[in-house]
């Protein structure tokens, strides 16, 4: 269904550039609304399947098989993923699931290498013009295809991770924690150790979400669950809470600069929600791993898409 | 890991850091509210004329892949820079862009909001943490960093 959805899109987009008239895509508003809508709402309903956010897949695709502009959909992408992550925050820190203390610790260089990355986003489109987009879309390419294979050859998680020593840098930092955990009917008491490594990775994964307009998601869980060696769940809890905080920090460059039209983000940002709470409900009964090698696909095929666009544009196609 | 042995029951469950908790009822509720008014602004757009962007110039723009600047020029005949939607809250785009913008600043409310509750916890150390990331968000927020135009 996402295919044919997509098929439509490109099929559209053709279509606009073969006649080489822009005002010739035939959509009123209403149906522009409802076509990225229900766009979107696949995206998340896919995402959730298969245990990513759907602010990546979102940006790729978008940038590899739509003619909308490069920098309008990245900070749409941050948006969308910001909202969501956002939204499902509440719960994680109700259960005192997300790790607070982890979570300013790791913000700081996060929140503040994002912003980097959107001010270096709007910094190449002004100064660089094609070349820097090529560029952009060369990197984010090349990146999604580095993400997918992450997804098929390190995917492996532990969920409660063996600490054999906890660094003396991170004892006096004092991230150890504790939360209730249904399934055992126990309290987990955890550490963490590495927190110097962990800040110097959140700095990067903050700099490439801000710069691609990603959530970081893919990046952040493995930090905090194979560097930092927190338990999976709070991993994951606090990584959809970092989110939230340093796409914040990085939103705001693309909104001052205009660059975030309602029209289009919003029913992005509701289809999102929407197909995530849909997939949520739909994850018991569908088998995981279909779905986790659709987006795989889909990653792959949107970065070599997005390589191709980047060599046509610099002249080697 | 090391899981605590005997400290099963419901009775042992620890109490979520307030910090935490005050941060996550600040984000969700704004972002609700600014989903909600977003949803209402683009409601307008798409049943009333009372807009600050030519929608139909704009879907043009966006599917002909024009930049940012270029749709602004063409369908607003300008190209307005930072809170620009503060000036026009009596048109769809202006309510639309609020509520994004209010979806925006979710975050950084939070993030105070959190900060606060950790000083009253006498969580010293990470306060300075929670205080840096509030001023980031801040200034960020408020366009003070800017990529210049």
């Amino acid at each position: 269904m996402l295919g044919l959805v997509l098929l439509i899109i490109t099929g559209l987009s053709g279509t606009v550039a073969a006649e080489e008239s822009p005002s010739s895509m035939g959509l009123s508003p209403v149906e522009f609304f409802i076509l990225f809508l229900v766009i979107s709402i696949f995206i998340g309903i896919v995402a959730v399947l298969a245990g990513v956010g759907g602010g990546v897949i979102f940006t790729p695709l978008m940038m590899g098989f739509t003619p909308i502009d490069g920098l309008i959909i990245r900070g749409t992408g941050l948006f969308v993923a910001m909202a969501g992550a956002l939204v499902a925050a509440r719960p994680f820190l109700r259960r005192g699931l997300a790790n607070i203390r982890l979570l300013y610790f790791a913000a700081v260089p996060y929140s503040a290498s994002a912003v980097t990355g959107a001010l270096l986003a709007v910094y190449i489109k002004q100064t660089m013009g094609v070349t820097g987009e090529a560029f952009v879309r060369l990197s984010l390419g090349s990146l999604v295809i580095l993400i997918a294979m992450l997804f098929i050859f390190a995917g492996g998680r532990i969920e409660y991770p063996e600490i054999r020593k906890v660094d003396r840098f991170t004892q006096r930092v004092g991230l150890a924690m504790s939360y209730w955990e249904e399934s055992l009917g126990s309290v987990v008491q955890y550490q963490v150790t590495r927190s110097w490594l962990g800040l110097i990775l959140f700095s990067g994964v903050g700099l490439v979400s801000g710069l691609f307009g990603l959530g970081a998601g893919w990046a952040m869980v493995p930090v905090l669950n194979l560097v930092m060696m927190a338990p999976l769940k709070v991993a994951a809890a606090s990584s959809k809470v970092l989110i939230g905080i340093g796409d914040t920090a990085a939103i705001w460059p693309y909104v001052m600069q205009g660059t975030i039209f309602p029209l289009f983000a919003v029913p992005c940002m509701i289809g999102l929600i929407v197909g995530t709470i849909i997939g949520a409900k739909i994850m018991i009964r569908v088998k995981a791993g279909f779905v986790r090698y659709l987006i795989i696909g889909i990653m792959l095929v949107s970065g070599l898409r997005l390589i191709q666009q980047s060599l046509t544009m610099l002249g080697y196609i | 890991m090391q899981e605590i042995k005997g400290k099963f029951g419901p009775e042992f469950r620890p109490k979520p850091p307030l910090s935490g908790v005050v941060y996550g009822e600040i984000a969700y509720w704004i972002v609700l509210t600014g989903t909600v008014l977003s949803i209402i602004g683009v409601s307008m757009i798409l049943t009333t004329n009372a807009n600050y962007i030519d929608s139909t110039c704009l879907l043009n723009g966006l599917w002909g892949g024009d930049n940012p600047s270029a749709i602004w020029e063409k369908c607003a005949g300008t190209n307005p820079k930072g809170h620009w939607y503060l000036g026009k809250l009596n048109t769809g785009d202006g309510i639309a862009m609020l509520g994004i913008a209010l979806a925006c600043m979710a975050a950084v409310f939070g993030v105070w909001g959190s900060t606060f509750a950790l000083f009253r916890d006498r969580e010293y150390f990470f306060v300075v943490f929670a205080f840096v990331v509030a001023l980031i968000l801040t200034a960020s927020a408020l366009g003070i960093i800017h990529a210049g135009h």
